[in-house]
């Protein structure tokens, strides 16, 4: 076989001129250090990862070297990296790149993460890889630097796109790659037009939902893998097959994605402690949660369920949403409408917040407290303020800076921080072992990203989680139906999202929405409810569960 | 191979002429030159400015912890793969590709020095994996001996930058020049013996992988520069070849009884 040799021919061409001045020559000690230096630096072997000696700070675990190994040698350095939540894709992903970097086949790197996660890969890398990755600031050079981190909608911009779409990278690596599934995004176009040698797409969101999702992400990784877009949807879409039916299809994707589940990386995890802490509404309460069902009922069908939930919350959140609803229909002169208004105003202390803040005084530990309103997060604040408990707050749409500087007071000075649902990306708390669902999400996976902040690697404790769930509202409905009778916080989501897609449920959250919104009485939500989770219920008893942790 | 991290330092700061202030078995303190200050600690402002307004400007000092493991000291933590190392390991590099060396001798009877060309070279097998092999060969310049591992051979014969008294040279009658290329083409004739499996397997995922792409692309007419890029960057990736890099390289000039030592022992 003939193989191109390159010789170094430019240290020859130097050589007459470099030994005529002293000035260049080195010294014995010199010489030999340098021989050293590439006798100690050299890669020995095709196969095994060096990485990890020059890491002897990481610990890294069995599944995460197999990762690394398994992308590096068998696909080449394009890989879509699905591991569950929490269990270090970052980390492998820095592994693979302190790999290259050493192999010395990868020096140009862009790295394309949420806004919310640029620091953090910032500091994991340079920390913990000894990576000098940089994020891009406001005067950013893509010719010159060799490793930035910057957002999708950063590199999309005008004035940077052509610059990077003119570079050749080595790697690209894309964080939370689910946003390119669909290939007429700007997204999709823009990390396809991207020159890149290898390229590393993580996702914690199961793909195999839709097929044309993950025959997207694949062609980013490896064009015509699957065939065209017109080959396979004809294949597989006409056929209803799915990826498990098909062992061929399933095998093709098992050559670039590597997804490890908690179950298979044989390494102990902390448990989950469920508790389910039922709070009762005061007569008071009780009244005026009659008092807008009715209302709400007259008015408009639709929308119910969502003041009912708000109340369940906060009365802030119900009230707040009200009168803009009043605003918008031109009823704020409506004396039902007021009547219902004064019996909120009206109201004391909400008896689900009362039961937090005995939760934090009895428990004294760290606590993070995740609510679905914005409304709520500030009463709640307000209310632990009243109890000298010190609170952070924590907004998705917080400036990266001050979510460092949340995350930093919370673990140095806060006892409880409280966050509404966009908090659920990118930050990690595991330094903290109580959550509280204050308000139920109906949503699976967005439970599990609460979850995940805490219940991840680097947890040492148990995590308890406490379910917080108002007697004879809808919320009882929810809790009992929805979330107990499956067992949804005992089982990692994985299987549920399975069965989900299985039963062809595009949206849990949805449907569940749906049969509150249809059912005419709450005999017929209850049914409903019902059949949904017997269904469910029926198809894990059915499939023997991996997966479960408890 | 460096066998000891720490003395291999306390090696590259005194042969800088910085002065090691503290040590103990795993930890040093060295105050740096200016020179080696402008190297590794990253300020050209500092010493921009002190050059400006004339001043001396004050070198700083290097708190190194040589621990394999990190240790809750203030000092910094050096081992493989941390920047700083990275950093002496390039500055070593940089400064150590040439050299002239003359082996010292102490008798005073005149007497010759042999001119020897030592190569030091890596070579790396690149395909959708990749390998590296270290050749140091040296190559008598009068008679065209080649002796492999030529740098274990030599490494404890004292060496210097200046002749001694009463040592003459004689000059080579193969020019260094060509000497590399008889070094290439003994390194490229050791080749020939090494499995090619790795290049093989890289060739065929090569062909498979570019024809994946283009029987993806062939519907899309406006993506052909898409196409082409992927196409190239495939190449880049997967095209087998083999570099020959020259870590460093220099004019040795030994004494009789050591040239022939050296290739005595290269022919048992």
């Amino acid at each position: 076989m003939r193989v191109p040799v390159i010789k170094d021919e430019l240290f020859v061409n130097n050589y007459n001129e470099a030994t005529q001045n002293p000035a260049h020559l080195a010294d014995w000690q010199l010489f030999k250090q340098s021989y050293q230096i590439a006798e100690t630096m050299k890669i020995a072997s095709f196969n095994k990862l060096v990485a990890p000696k020059f890491l002897p700070h990481m610990e890294f675990l069995p599944h995460q070297l197999a990762c690394a190994e398994n992308v590096i040698q068998k696909m080449n350095g394009r890989a879509l990296l699905a591991d569950e939540v929490g269990l270090g894709k970052t980390i492998e992903a820095g592994l693979i790149l302190k790999e290259y970097l050493l192999r010395g086949l990868v020096q140009k790197v862009l790295i394309l993460v949420p806004a919310s996660l640029v620091n953090q890969w910032v500091l994991e890398l340079n920390q913990k890889f000894l990576i000098p990755a940089a994020s891009s600031g406001k005067r950013v050079s893509w010719q010159d630097a060799n490793i930035l981190i910057t957002t999708l909608d950063t590199a999309k911009l005008a004035k940077h796109r052509d610059t990077i779409l003119e570079q050749n990278y080595d790697l690209v690596i894309v964080d939370e790659a689910h946003k390119l599934k669909n290939h007429k995004t700007k997204n999709f176009q823009f990390v396809q037009q991207l020159s890149k040698k290898y390229c590393l797409l993580l996702t914690a969101t199961p793909v195999q939902n839709k097929l044309t999702d993950i025959f997207n992400l694949i062609s980013l990784l490896k064009p015509g893998y699957l065939g065209t877009y017109e080959d396979f949807i004809n294949n597989y879409r006409e056929q209803k097959r799915k990826i498990d039916e098909d062992p061929y299809l399933k095998q093709l994707i098992s050559k670039v994605m590597v997804r490890n589940r908690r179950s298979d990386t044989g390494v102990h995890w902390t448990s989950r402690k469920i508790k389910t802490v039922w709070v009762s509404f005061s007569e008071e309460e009780m009244n005026a949660y009659s008092k807008i069902e009715h209302f709400f009922k007259q008015k408009t069908a639709l929308s119910t369920i969502t003041y009912l939930r708000e109340f369940c919350s906060s009365r802030e959140a119900c009230y707040l949403s009200m009168k803009k609803w009043l605003q918008e229909n031109e009823a704020t002169e409506d004396p039902d409408a007021i009547e219902v208004l004064e019996t909120i105003e009206q109201l004391p202390n909400h008896a689900k917040a009362l039961k937090l803040v005995e939760i934090v005084k009895q428990s004294k530990e760290k606590m993070i407290v995740f609510t679905e309103y914005r409304a709520t997060q500030i009463y709640l604040q307000w209310l632990l303020h009243q109890e000298k408990i010190p609170t952070v707050i924590y907004r998705g749409g917080f400036k990266k800076g001050k979510k460092d500087w949340m995350r930093q007071l919370f673990q140095n000075q806060a006892q409880v921080m409280i966050a509404t649902e966009a908090a659920g990306e990118g930050i990690n708390l595991q330094f903290c072992h109580h959550l509280v669902n204050y308000d139920l999400p109906w949503n699976p996976m967005r439970l599990e990203q609460r979850i995940g902040r805490i219940h991840r690697f680097g947890q040492e404790n148990d995590v308890i989680i406490y379910n917080f769930a108002t007697k004879q509202t809808m919320e009882e409905n929810v809790m009992n139906l929805l979330y107990t009778k499956i067992q949804l916080f005992e089982n990692v989501i994985g299987q549920l999202d399975q069965i989900l897609t299985d039963l062809n449920v595009q949206d849990l959250e949805k449907e569940v929405e749906q049969i509150f919104l249809e059912s005419k009485s709450l005999g017929e939500t209850k049914i409903k409810l019902d059949n949904l989770t017997s269904v469910i219920q029926s198809y894990q008893h059915n499939t023997p569960s991996k997966e479960h942790i408890l | 191979m460096i066998t000891n991290l720490h003395s291999f330092l306390h090696q590259y700061f005194t042969v800088h002429d910085c002065k090691v202030i503290t040590e103990n078995d795993t930890e040093m303190t060295i105050q740096l030159t200016r020179d080696l200050d402008q190297v590794l600690m990253n300020r050209p402002f500092y010493w921009h400015y002190m050059d400006k307004i004339g001043r001396q400007g004050e070198p700083l000092s290097l708190e190194l912890d040589t621990n394999t493991e990190k240790k809750d000291n203030n000092k910094e933590w050096i081992h493989y793969g941390s920047p700083r190392l990275q950093q002496i390991f390039q500055h070593i590099k940089q400064q150590a590709r040439y050299t002239m060396l003359y082996e010292e001798k102490d008798s005073l009877n005149k007497s010759a020095l042999l001119p020897w060309l030592v190569t030091n070279l890596k070579v790396q097998y690149a395909g959708s994996q990749k390998k590296e092999d270290i050749y140091s060969i040296g190559l008598q310049l009068i008679n065209g001996s080649i002796v492999s591992n030529m740098m274990n051979q030599i490494e404890s014969i004292a060496l210097q930058r200046v002749m001694s008294d009463y040592s003459y040279t004689i000059s080579p009658i193969i020019r260094p020049i060509s000497g590399f290329n008889r070094i290439f083409q003994f390194v490229e004739d050791q080749l020939l013996d090494q499995n090619w499996q790795w290049a093989i397997e890289s060739e065929k995922l090569l062909q498979e992988e570019l024809k994946l792409v283009e029987y993806f692309f062939d519907k899309q007419e406006d993506n052909q520069d898409i196409l082409n890029k992927e196409k190239e960057r495939l190449h880049e990736r997967l095209q087998p070849k083999i570099i020959i890099e020259i870590i460093n390289a220099g004019l040795f000039y030994l004494k009789e009884e050591t040239t022939q030592s050296i290739i005595n022992k290269a022919r048992t």
